[in-house]
């Protein structure tokens, strides 16, 4: 080597230099490729995809007859894409030639294509299309790019107003339920969630998995091609225990009552299954799954009428408390069933004069004929007997003052009236109370639920079951999800004769007493009317009743309760009658059936089965 | 080093593993342009003027190697000459591209001088360091190499072209180095380059993280380049203090010169001039790039967005990668300047770990074939060019990984032979075509 007069060392230090360079790059690309490689390729993922969420179409609701009371239909949305449409003009040319077909504002119109471009997030413009203008608008798909029609299933509710107070409805989550999903990956910001009745408390079955369309983007959120569509999977199918023949002739017959307000519920009282189940007023369903100005139009200056009646209605059960009575009238044996007393229209109780509705009076009256004329004076002679405490006890064996149990929120307890309760508040307890207490008056609060469960009692011999109303819960695979079962919540134990003699009552009601006109051909019905007085206007009408055909055992009870409705034989009795005609429609006799035939009120009587697609065609 | 003329392919006229790893390096990056620019609008042109540059390459690599090189040192003056007119002519005759009037528009193609100029100057400082080895250790020989530097970075930052003398200062520093200039030398270049660095960067902290300036002490030394008189009465306090210094050494009969402290002074004040300047002089662009340096996840959308996205480019390339002229991230243009300056990105998402492994270790080879033609080398000169020459890609090397890993500011500086630039490319041919002709001229002269 010739003498440079060069320190060769220098040249190693240089090498070393770039040696140890490459190895800081080294372990650096180990962090990040070798390391961090599936961190960064999500972020990478992410970069490039967006996704229009696809809303699975929720579970069906069926009626225990398999009509399909809820159901989805598809409907078209119109999305916009963001960077395809840059500059202004463009985007403002756009807005206004779309706002006309779909009758929309233009500004705000505009709005959102401005938003929707300027977070590069693509944006639903518009919902529910009517069909009349899909022409119109493929017609500006092919002038203004970025513009598409995709579908999706929307909830649909054939036949409005229909048992809405169980089904409850859907709608736009606010900010509170949104933030306690924002982490479930089948909600999205626009998702729409159950928010009261059976929407809600089956929302995870129904709700199905949203499907999506995924969508590769470049840096300017310019869409390149569409990377897959994945398909929605519906949700599960609810069977219901209603019947809707029976539903349809509870819905129909309140409607047509003279306020179109209160209560009808049909239980089936071998189980507790709920056979028709009515609030009024109530509402229709379909207007929350409407959007923009139609939905506006319908809720407009509307307060939603979400009280039901039938749960959360406590009202004095006036005559229909009178079974409770007689049931402890008989049990105390004070107070013989042929034993008479005389009913001159009114009851001297010493301070005061009790009266009878009746005001010619009934004369002299034995048990049966008490119960089916309802006298009252009957009751005030025959409970002095038994004495206050007796008939509480029996109340309370009755569930008064304990809900039904049935699975919807918001359930009233109702109130026993007796001697305890005015002992608890260190008050004292009157004969005109135990006068009072007799005849369902006082203090005594009863809903219509449990009047139904009452007289599914007495036609069963004194069970109580737990109302339920879901049969059963199919996934969208046919796999069984869950079943209704009865449970025996607990049980009346009255003497067989005690039972015999109401019985006896509640028939003789029907056959020459209060109740005649819910006579019905080949069937025997047992029930008891009952007027509630009201203070504030009309008294309210009450009607229990059960049916039972050739000896069998009673396959239907049912309360019907109508506010403002006056006499429970006027108002009350016809829609009970009805009910169960529609409900036994297939063990009476042929000359009844037309008659108990109503139909649903509206629409189509079986919707297809699968209204919906099978699944998303791709972007239209 | 144990010297070894007689290893198997060291033997030839052509360093093979020098050529071979060069033009893998061509093939990988040309492979990850056609990527990158597959969607790209200006397509056509890129791909166009690629393969133009190709054979253009190949071209003056064949002519750097088959010429000796001993010519360049008889007539460095022609090739000194030529660098400053064809410099300076760019300034009248060229085009702005970016903000920049660096290239000379030609009927099919651009050329940017300075990728030349840069060459042409290794060239002039070897022969300038060879001429002077015997004075190397003093003063005058690191002035006059700067001398010599300086009018070069002058019509650069004339462009202006920043990156440019970026990458060209380090390369008279090394070398200097490897001519065996007086260390002590060098680390007063080198700290004067520090300060310089140091003030912006200082400064830039302190904007990015406002809280800091409640203190006094902070927020005196922030406002220090507001004022001359502010500026001067630092100044003041830095010779007072070094003058202290030095009477305290005195004291203590540390025998240490006052030249020392002297310089140590004046280093201090020049650097902190120039920081001034540099801050001064750095566009919003340039400041912006330093502060997303600094702190990356300032401005996610704006400055810091490109740096990010690149780091995700590559880190989704996970192992394996994505498979060619598969990575999203890339072609879908989240990666910005991606055929450029960020096509390591495009090579690490699409080949993964392994291919940036690759590159890494072609880069290793060929730097080290370069080194080893410098020990072989004839002559000083050679020997000289070939460590100016290692130095280049050892430049350009560290800054273009470290840019993307996030281990040094943003910069415009390409990876040469990966990158898409047809004139960078002819010029980094056209070095190693020199390099060949240094080692195959390591016996006599043909």
């Amino acid at each position: 080597m010739i003498d440079r007069q060069i320190p060769q060392e220098r040249l190693d230090f240089l090498w070393l230099l770039a040696y140890a360079a490459a190895l800081v790059f080294i372990l650096r690309l180990v962090n990040l490729q070798v390391l961090g490689g599936a961190h960064y390729r999500e972020i990478a993922e992410k970069n490039r995809t967006q996704i229009i969420a696809q809303a699975a179409p929720r579970g069906r609701i069926f009626s225990s007859d398999e009509v399909a009371l809820v159901t989805s239909k598809p409907s078209f949305s119109l999305i916009y894409f963001p960077g395809q449409a840059k500059t202004v003009p463009e985007i403002d040319r756009m807005a206004r030639a779309l706002a006309r077909p779909l009758g929309a504002d233009y500004e705000a119109l505009r709005k959102s294509i401005y938003k929707a471009a300027s977070r590069e997030k693509p944006v639903r413009l518009a919902e529910n299309l009517p069909p009349k203008i899909m022409l119109a608008l493929s017609e500006l798909k092919a002038v203004y790019p970025g513009v598409d029609v995709i579908v999706e299933a929307r909830r649909y509710y054939p036949f409005g107003a229909y048992l809405s107070h169980l089904v409850g409805y859907i709608g736009k989550m606010d900010p509170r339920e949104w933030a306690s999903r924002s982490k479930d990956k089948n909600y999205s910001m626009d998702s729409r969630l159950g928010k009261a009745g059976l929407e809600q408390m089956y929302e995870r079955e129904l709700k199905g998995k949203d499907g999506g369309i995924y969508l590769e983007v470049d840096s300017r959120g310019k869409l390149n091609r569409v990377l897959e569509s994945r398909k929605w999977v519906p949700g599960a199918d609810i069977f219901l225990t209603i019947d809707s023949k029976a539903q349809a002739a509870a819905e129909e017959g309140l409607q047509k009552s003279v306020s179109g307000k209160g209560a009808v519920v049909a239980l089936d009282p071998r189980t507790g299954a709920v056979l028709a189940f009515v609030s009024m007023p109530d509402y229709d369903p379909n207007m929350f799954v409407l959007s923009g100005a139609e939905k506006e139009g319908l809720a407009a200056g509307k307060i939603l009428p979400e009280f039901n009646v039938a749960l959360q209605g406590s009202y004095p059960p006036g005559s229909i408390f009178k079974i409770v009575t007689a049931a402890a009238v008989l049990e105390s044996g004070r107070v013989r069933p042929d034993e008479k007393f005389h009913c001159p229209g009114w009851y001297d109780a010493g301070s005061r004069v009790f009266k009878c509705w009746e005001k010619k009076g009934h004369g002299d009256v034995a048990f049966v004929e008490g119960l089916s004329k309802s006298c009252d004076v009957y009751f005030y002679n025959a409970s002095q007997r038994a004495g206050a405490l007796a008939i509480e006890r029996q109340a309370r064996a009755f569930r008064l003052g304990q809900i039904s149990g049935i699975q919807l929120p918001g359930e009233k307890p109702g109130n026993v009236f007796g001697p305890s309760l005015r002992a608890a508040r260190k008050s004292y307890w009157f004969i005109g109370d135990t006068l009072n207490q007799a005849i369902g008056q006082g203090e005594t609060l009863m809903t219509p639920i449990q009047a139904a469960g009452e007289i599914a009692a007495v036609a069963n011999g004194g069970i109580f079951h737990r109302p339920y109303y879901v049969d059963r819960v199919v996934k969208s695979d046919g796999q069984l999800f869950y079943k209704g079962e009865p449970r025996t919540l607990s049980r009346v134990e009255l003497k067989d004769g005690t039972w015999e003699l109401i019985r006896e009552g509640l028939r003789s009601v029907v056959l020459e007493g209060t109740g005649q006109a819910a006579k019905i051909a080949g069937a025997e019905i047992y029930g008891k009317t009952g007027t509630a007085q009201n203070p504030q206007g009309k008294d309210h009408a009450w009607f229990v009743a059960y049916a039972t055909v050739n000896n069998e055992p009673a396959k239907i009870a049912v309360a019907v309760l109508v506010e403002h409705g006056e006499h429970g034989a006027s108002a009350a009795v016809p829609i009970a009658k009805a009910v169960i005609e529609a409900a036994l429609r297939a063990e009476l006799p042929s000359g009844n059936k037309r008659a108990a035939d109503p139909g649903p009120p509206q629409g189509p009587k079986l919707p297809p089965p699968a209204a919906v697609p099978a699944g998303v065609r791709g972007i239209l | 080093m144990i010297f070894t003329p007689q290893g198997g392919l060291r033997k030839g006229r052509i360093d093979w593993a020098l050529f071979l790893a060069a033009l893998l390096l061509l093939a990988l990056g040309t492979i990850a342009i056609f990527s990158s620019v597959a969607v790209l609008p200006g397509q056509a042109r890129i791909v166009r003027v690629q393969l133009i540059a190709i054979p253009l390459a190949l071209i003056a690599f064949g002519a750097a190697w088959s010429l000796n090189y001993q010519v360049y040192q008889d007539q460095w003056k022609f090739v000194y000459g030529a660098l400053l007119v064809f410099l300076a002519g760019v300034l009248f005759l060229g085009v702005v591209d970016k903000g920049a009037r660096s290239w000379y528009r030609l009927p099919y193609f651009s050329v940017q001088p300075s990728e030349f100029a840069r060459v042409g100057l290794i060239l002039v400082l070897a022969n300038f360091l060879d001429k002077r080895i015997g004075k190397i250790k003093e003063l005058q020989t690191v002035l006059g190499a700067f001398a010599l530097a300086v009018p070069v970075f002058l019509l650069l930052i004339k462009q202006p072209d920043f990156s440019a003398i970026l990458l060209t200062f380090p390369v008279v520093l090394i070398m200097l180095f490897a001519s065996g200039a007086s260390l002590f030398h060098l680390f007063i270049i080198l700290g004067y380059a520090f300060i310089s660095a140091l003030f912006p960067i200082l400064w830039s902290i302190i904007t990015l993280t406002p809280e800091l300036l409640d203190n006094t002490l902070v927020s005196y030394f922030f406002h220090l380049s507001d004022s001359w008189l502010s500026a001067s009465t630092f100044m003041a306090f830095v010779v007072f203090g070094s003058w202290l210094l030095w009477r305290l050494s005195v004291r203590l009969y540390a025998n240490v010169s006052g030249v020392y402290f002297a310089g140590a002074a004046l280093v201090l004040m020049l650097g902190f001039f120039s920081g001034i300047l540099v801050k001064n002089q750095m566009k919003e662009y340039q400041q912006k790039r330093l502060e997303v340096f600094l702190s990356p996840e300032t401005d996610p959308r704006g400055a810091g967005y490109n740096l990010l996205q690149a780091r995700i480019a590559i880190g989704s390339g996970g192992i394996l990668g994505r498979g060619i002229f598969s990575g999203t991230q890339s072609r879908l243009g989240f990666v910005p300047e991606r055929h450029t300056d960020f096509i390591l990105a495009v090579v690490g998402e699409e080949m993964g770990f392994w291919g940036m492994l690759l590159v890494t270790g072609l880069y290793a080879l060929l730097m080290r074939r370069i080194m080893q033609g410098a020990r072989l080398a004839r002559d000083r000169f050679g020997y000289l060019v070939n460590c100016g020459i290692f130095g280049m890609f050892l430049v350009y090397f560290c800054i273009n990984f470290g840019m993307l890993l996030g281990l040094s500011p943003v910069a415009g500086v390409p990876l040469p032979l990966v990158s898409y630039g047809g004139s960078n490319l002819v010029a980094t041919l056209m070095a190693l075509g020199i390099a060949e002709s240094v080692y195959a001229r390591r016996y006599a002269l043909v």
